[in-house]
């Protein structure tokens, strides 16, 4: 029962007015990206990109610390990190001091660090910069997640249920697509059709005549694609996932009440149980520290590291750290000067984190000056989708112009590049 | 920071955008024409369908709204679907006889209906309202249990459009305060709202401004007031964040947590807010904020929205928002003109709208009248993605096709499953209750009496055609005996209760 395009626009017109673009719209883009260079399956097939998303905007200059700055310092008297707690990268700047646990995979190479990451005229509205950061679209036209295009041009013996993977239950707008619905998991013991869980034959009957249903519910009416397409890929992937139950046994301790560690276990198990996941997802919030920031910053970095340095841990221990790239994001860092509540509000550029196997660590992009601001914020020196067409083309084997709308300069943060495309 | 797109006209920051954005394009191989469709159609979900239309001339119909069935019947459960939280037996068959504009009265003038019983059946439960996961359960059962359906579904806009969460204002009694100011206000005056909520100890932990003060100020608050509460992006700049974040200085909570005005720490220097210049405080602000012709259309768009569906015409929105201004910011003669629109009983409007989570619970436990703590309502709808008192974020829950992904889908599955079993179970033990009368019926009736008390009598043909082979299937594979098995009350129920119709409002 794999979900086809054909499959959620049957009647070739079953699309939400709410969710889904016209379906022969997308069928005729999709059919022009056919003609693009194919990709070279065995090549990409193994590889999984892993995306966390730190909610609420992360302060970037308190996580990676200009350090050897007065001008740091000056500007952040209540809330700088001293020096001497700083774990330093290089002579100029270094990690905040939770972040141990990041410092080890940087030690071995495996984490780069993109520094001045955003966009031109950077919104400072959450939802706004949000979406922009989902759709890779400053624009704000279009609606559909990067990795939902991504997900699309996957050809079809790649495009198993669990191609896609967002944990927790929503999902996020960067797995967003008009024709591939990509699975939410918030628990695996939660993920499956209680009425068939009885295993009777009145069970199976039962969940049949709930599919018939779905099916039978009228394809030209609003949300009739959506509901079709999402019970049969939730019944495909609860299947697939209860399947892989077995097998998969943690190498590490990852860290107890820590959302974002429990989530990325769940990836790992997926990833061991070769599931066909190209794309996870996973969020961890409250990063947006208008007060109070010293404590909370410290807790949420700290949770970050923990948890990364754990997934990446048990990857290896599991033969397959070679196969997996992490990628952090937030939608935008914060102010440099501090305001009055031990907090910061909202700014622009901030950091991401690249990690795994396959990373060339090292800093990347320029750290951008602190006194030269705009409006009191950093001018951005990296695009963001740089970041993304870096992994789109070097590491997931796609086209990044087409899923990107444009050219962006690659980073060459990854090993098995030889040169940044000019 | 320089404002976003406050100065580009809308048609010409798209038409850039689309340029800008298809850069690539022309590889893809589309036609002008059909390139340009595309961006629209990507561009705003209510235009996709007019995209689609005008791109495929020959199948301009592709996309139709169900129709409203010309009923009474249909239209009392529609509204008390948006108004309330879905419809029992009894409410249908009492308003199927009072007519559709009694029933929208009963519903806006609810201070006139007695909620004793509510009040008396909350009072007997060990509920502890400073806990975090005693007031959810507390609320659900108000919306449950209610005689005035509006006031709770009012309060969960309120809760919906002006957040606050207890993961961040934390224990204690600001959240249920919050909530019951909510209440008591649902139909109030937008200024007496607002001016309320910024006084509100939990909006004051929730956005910081307890925070801003003069020496240090703190933007959060008047950010999302402008941004989420009032006028929308775009119609200020962030120096008027910046100000009128001045004019919020010094409001703050003493040692108890109520509210306090700091003096002291109040900015009375001159401030220039949208145009206007003085030594404004926090009351000025929302005063020139709800002159704006901007508040009254967000407003507008968001009562309409939440009560009917989510495109609503431009000349429909400067309808409401005249009466919105008119009225001097009263929601409620902006919701009773809603219920009384042509629009709100419209096709567009039926099952146009996907229930939230709370609303789904809420509904199957009051259509199959379910008793009892309630307890773990609020926990299922968090887990199809609505905690309530918890929204994500300051935006709220963005609602819509978002409430519907494969892990709420299920969950939502799920719970019709447990529902059904458990009205069964009742059913058992009382041999008159609704379940139990249905065992011995035949196929078609027992289909539609189900039906015609969960979906207005309005099951597609084709579902029904399934769900009445179904139960044939069921009772031929058994004996005459065994055809009161509670199973085929049970499952009917369940593929009901699961259905996409029942998903939708």
């Amino acid at each position: 029962m794999h979900i086809t395009r054909r499959d959620m626009l049957k009647a070739g017109a079953a699309v939400s007015v709410g969710a889904v673009v016209a379906p022969s719209l997308f069928r005729r883009a999709h059919a022009a990206a056919a003609v693009d260079p194919p990709s070279d399956p065995t090549r990409y097939a193994g590889r999984t990109l892993i995306v966390v998303q730190m909610a609420g905007g992360n302060d970037g200059i308190n996580t990676v610390i200009p350090y050897a700055s007065g001008a740091y310092y000056s500007a952040r008297q209540n809330i700088a990190i001293p020096q001497a707690q700083v774990l330093t990268l290089n002579n100029a700047v270094g990690l905040h001091p939770s972040m141990t646990a990041l410092k080890s995979v940087w030690d071995a190479g495996k984490l780069a660090v993109v520094q001045g990451v955003s966009y031109p005229n950077p919104s400072s509205s959450h939802f706004e910069a949000m979406d922009i950061w989902r759709s890779a679209d400053p624009k704000g036209v279009v609606r559909d997640g990067w990795l939902g295009r991504y997900l699309e041009k996957l050809e079809s013996s790649q495009r198993k249920a669990f191609a896609g993977l967002a944990l927790g239950n929503q999902l996020p707008g960067e797995l967003l697509s008009y024709e591939y619905p990509v699975p939410t998991v918030e628990s695996i013991q939660s993920y499956q059709f209680l009425s068939r869980v009885q295993g009777s034959d009145l069970a199976r009957r039962r969940t049949q005549a709930l599919m018939d249903m779905y099916k039978a519910f009228p394809s030209e009416t609003p949300f009739a694609g959506l509901f079709d397409a999402t019970l049969n890929a939730a019944a495909d992937s609860s299947e697939a996932l209860q399947r892989s139950n077995a097998g998969y046994v943690p190498a590490v301790t990852y860290p107890q009440n820590n959302s974002l560690s429990s989530g990325l276990k769940l990836l790992a198990r997926a990833i061991d149980a070769r599931l066909g996941l190209k794309v996870g997802h996973v969020s961890i919030g409250s990063y947006d520290t208008h007060a109070n920031q010293t404590a909370d910053q410290s807790r949420l970095l700290q949770g970050l590291s923990d948890a990364l340095g754990a997934f990446y841990e048990d990857l290896k221990a599991h033969g397959k750290d070679q196969d997996v790239v992490v990628m952090t994001w937030s939608e935008f860092g914060r102010r440099v000067q501090s305001n009055g509540s031990g907090g910061t509000d909202h700014g622009s550029a901030t950091v991401q984190f690249v990690m795994g196997g396959p990373v060339r660590g090292g800093l990347y992009g320029e750290y951008p000056s602190l006194t030269n601001l705009d409006n009191g914020n950093l001018k951005f020196t990296t695009d963001f989708r740089s970041v993304y067409a870096t992994l789109l083309e070097e590491w997931l084997g796609v086209n990044a112009d087409l899923v990107l709308g444009g050219r962006y300069p690659r980073l060459g943060f990854l090993q098995s590049v030889s040169s940044p495309a000019a | 920071m320089t404002q976003k797109k406050s100065n580009i006209a809308p048609s010409e920051a798209e038409n850039f955008s689309r340029r800008q954005f298809l850069l690539g394009a022309g590889a893809l191989g589309l036609s002008a024409a059909a390139y340009s469709a595309l961006a629209s159609a990507i561009a705003d979900a209510p235009l996709r369908a007019k995209a689609y239309a005008a791109a495929q001339p020959s199948r301009k119909q592709a996309f139709q709204p169900i129709p409203f069935p010309d009923t009474e019947q249909a239209r009392i459960g529609h509204l008390f679907r948006r108004a309330g939280f879905g419809i029992t037996k009894q409410e249908l068959t009492h308003f199927t006889s009072v007519g559709i504009d009694g029933a929208v009265d009963y519903l806006v003038e609810y201070q006139e209906t007695d909620n004793s019983a509510l009040d008396l059946r909350l009072a007997a439960l060990p509920l502890n309202m400073t806990r975090p996961q005693d007031v959810p359960q507390w609320w659900t059962l108000r919306m449950a249990f209610t005689q005035r359906p509006l006031e709770e579904k009012m309060t969960l806009f309120w809760h919906g459009l002006l957040t606050s969460s207890f993961a961040k204002v934390g224990q204690g009694m600001a959240m249920y305060d919050q909530n019951q100011m909510f209440r008591a206000r649902a139909l109030d005056t937008y200024d007496v709202i607002l001016k309320a909520l910024a006084r509100d100890p939990a909006m004051l932990i929730y956005l910081d401004n307890r925070l801003n003060r003069r020496q240090a100020p703190n933007e959060n608050f008047a950010r999302e007031l402008m941004e989420l509460f009032t006028m929308g992006r775009g119609n200020y700049t962030e120096q008027d964040i910046r100000e009128s974040a001045r004019a919020f200085t010094g409001w703050g909570l003493d040692p108890a947590r109520k509210f306090l005005y700091a003096r002291p720490q109040h900015d009375t220097g001159s401030k220039t807010f949208l145009g206007r210049t003085g030594p404004l405080d926090g009351d000025d602000i929302i005063d020139i904020i709800l002159q704006q012709p901007a508040t009254a259309r967000h407003m507008a768009r968001r009562l309409f929205s939440f009560f009917a569906y989510r495109d609503p015409s431009p000349l429909l929105l400067d309808r409401l928002a005249a009466t919105f201004t008119r009225t001097r910011y009263s929601i409620k003669a902006v919701v009773r003109e809603i219920f009384y629109s042509e629009e709100f009983f419209s096709d567009q409007a039926y099952r146009a709208l996907v229930k939230s989570p709370i609303e789904l619970v809420v509904g199957m436990w009051r259509q199959t009248e379910m008793d009892g703590d309630g307890r773990s309502l609020s926990g299922m709808a968090s887990s199809m993605g609505q905690a309530i008192l918890n929204p994500p974020n300051v935006a709220g829950w963005p609602g819509g096709e978002a409430w519907i992904n494969s892990t709420t889908l299920l969950q939502r599955v799920n719970q019709a499953f447990n529902v059904s079993n458990q009205f069964v179970q009742r059913g058992l033990r009382d041999p008159q209750s609704a379940s139990a009368l249905l065992l011995a019926a035949p196929p078609e009736q027992l289909v539609d009496t189900l039906a015609a008390q969960l979906l207005d009598g309005n099951l597609p043909g084709g579902e029904r055609t399934i769900l009445v082979q179904f139960v044939r299937n069921l009772d031929s594979a058994s004996s005459a005996a065994a055809r009161r098995n509670p199973e085929r009350v049970s499952s009917v129920l369940y593929l009901l209760l699961a259905s996409p119709d029942y998903q939708l409002a």
